[in-house]
């Protein structure tokens, strides 16, 4: 896992500043945005967005709604092709689909398939990245066991609690062994008890497997929670960078539902970033 | 499926009324027959054997044009629902060929085919065609989004696509498709019994009827009535046990 302060050294050069200032002296770049702008019809839904994320970062990306948090996915996936600008994974550009990027959607019960067990699910991943039937059950049963789900891997996901489904799609996810793990607003379905229980589980999986991730969220504290960086963007950024502010976050890890939340630091980033969002709401 | 017997009162009920009320007032009818001599008559069609050998001619013939017409239409239709370029060029003969009421090809199907099973077999397939053309390839579309994205997030390839995603999505739809489809094939069976195959049930209710036997026609349409339920509620439990977790609304769908 990168350190904060070498997160917040890189994040800072970022903002509304053009490509060519890029510290050059970092490890490569798993994920660079660089000047990336898009537009849907006439409208610019993103404009001159740069950032990089490097090996085991976790990015938190907010802005209000219609802002292109999700957008900056569909990029990422190669889904769609920015308008301008390059999105490149391990220095290539982005033409489609990689099968080290993983995405977790929000709705999880629309992502699963309904007619295959917790199992089938996971070994749905594993069948598409042409892992030999003999190996699927124990990486299967592996995969299970890291997100709690071994003892439910032949019910299926409709006779799963909403909080176990996600759990479910991340560990199908993770089969992929995803170098880039996207996150679309996750948890938002989830009661607040899930979601805690999910973020910390979340952590640890991607810390122990320096899984690098890019998370969006509308939820303030989540991101600050959760990231070494969260990055701010704007709807409707017209000439602007849709990149409005990146806030680096120094704090220790593991981190601590209560004590993390109760730190200083993370009370400050909390109201700085509050102000921002009130600011452009 | 737990029968509720409240639903019977109201049948067995006008059935007794019936009864009392024409053993009362010594009704004398060619068109109408008492409920006990309708039971008697089915008891009697069934024990001769007439009624299985009616029922066999008209479930298989219905049948067979279910699996010609029917069969080619779902693979149409999910060929269609892959493809919207070949939805495109087809869509106008769809449109055209569609209305054209399956009854009205009766005429056209003797001359081709004469009396008997093939000309009945011939006008089913036409009239299983369309349903299951437009309810597959309508499955096909409805496939979640979503799922589509994850397959593509895999990397999967077209064929694994349409074989582990697609097609087992759309499943159950085609399924509630082909319940239908059964549905629609022994009506228009038994109808062309009626007019034109002198074979079958539609055959046996259309003879009852010249032969002045009420009690035997209100047999046989109790009969038909008794088939169609059944097969009905059959594949509503297959649907049920296969496709319970992929169909969670099918559960309101109960007969």
């Amino acid at each position: 896992m990168a350190t904060s302060s070498a997160a917040s050294a890189r994040l800072a050069l970022v903002p509304d500043v053009g490509t060519d200032e890029r510290a050059p002296a970092r490890a490569p770049a798993v994920i660079a945005f660089d000047n990336v702008a898009l537009d849907f019809g006439a409208r610019r839904v993103i404009n001159r967005l740069s950032f990089d994320m490097h090996p085991g970062e976790v990015v938190c990306v907010i802005g209000p709604s219609g802002c292109g948090k999700t957008t900056l996915l569909r990029l990422l996936t190669g889904l769609i092709k920015p308008s301008a600008g390059q999105v490149r994974h391990h220095g290539d550009p982005v033409t489609g689909p990689a099968r080290d990027v993983a995405i977790v959607f929000q709705d999880y019960a629309k992502a699963l398939l309904p007619w295959r067990t917790v199992a089938g699910n996971v070994s749905l991943a594993l069948e598409a990245a042409g892992v030999p039937k003999a190996e699927r059950a124990e990486r299967i049963h592996t995969l299970l066991g890291k997100v709690g789900l071994a003892q439910h891997a032949e019910k299926f996901p409709g006779q799963l609690s909403g909080g176990m489904q996600q759990r479910l799609q991340i560990a199908r996810c993770l089969a992929q062994e995803p170098a880039v793990l996207l996150m679309d607003e996750p948890f938002g379905a989830l009661d607040a008890m899930t979601r805690q229980t999910l973020q910390d589980e979340m952590l640890q999986l991607v810390a122990a497997s320096g899984t690098t991730v890019l998370f969006i969220t509308h939820d303030l504290e989540e991101a600050i929670y959760l990231g070494d960086a969260v990055l701010a963007l704007r709807a409707n950024p017209g000439e602007q960078s849709s990149l409005a502010q990146t806030f680096p976050v120094h704090l220790p890890r593991p981190r601590n539902q209560l004590s993390t939340r109760e730190e200083p630091e993370f009370l400050r980033l909390r109201r700085e970033a509050f102000d921002y969002i009130k600011e452009t709401h | 499926m737990k029968a509720d017997l409240r639903g019977a009162v109201v049948p067995l009920g006008l059935l007794l009324l019936a009864e009392a009320g024409m053993r009362l007032n010594q009704v004398q009818s060619d068109a109408l027959a008492r409920p006990s001599e309708v039971g008697l008559a089915l008891w009697q069609a069934l024990l001769d054997g007439s009624l299985w050998l009616s029922s066999g001619q008209t479930l298989g013939a219905a049948l067979a044009g279910l699996g010609l017409g029917g069969g080619l239409g779902l693979l149409l239709g999910l060929w269609f629902g892959l493809s919207r370029a070949a939805a495109q060029a087809s869509s106008l003969s769809v449109e055209l060929l569609r209305p054209v009421p399956s009854v009205a090809l009766i005429p056209l199907s003797m001359l081709v085919f004469g009396f008997g099973f093939r000309m009945e077999i011939a006008v089913v397939a036409f009239t299983c065609f369309w349903p299951m053309l437009l309810l597959s390839q309508a499955a096909i579309r409805q496939v979640e989004p979503r799922l589509l994205e994850v397959a593509r997030m895999l990397g999967f390839n077209p064929w694994d696509r349409v074989a582990k995603i697609v097609l087992p999505a759309a499943l159950p739809r085609i399924f509630v498709a082909f319940r239908l489809s059964v549905g629609i094939a022994l009506v228009v069976g038994v109808t062309v019994e009626i007019a034109a195959n002198p074979q079958g049930l539609g055959y046996a209710l259309m003879s009852a009827q010249q032969s002045l036997r009420p009690d035997l026609m209100f047999a046989l349409l109790l009969w038909l009535g008794l088939l169609g339920w059944a097969l009905s509620a059959g594949l509503l439990v297959l649907q049920q046990r296969w496709f319970r977790h992929s169909l969670p609304d099918a559960a309101g769908d109960r007969p």
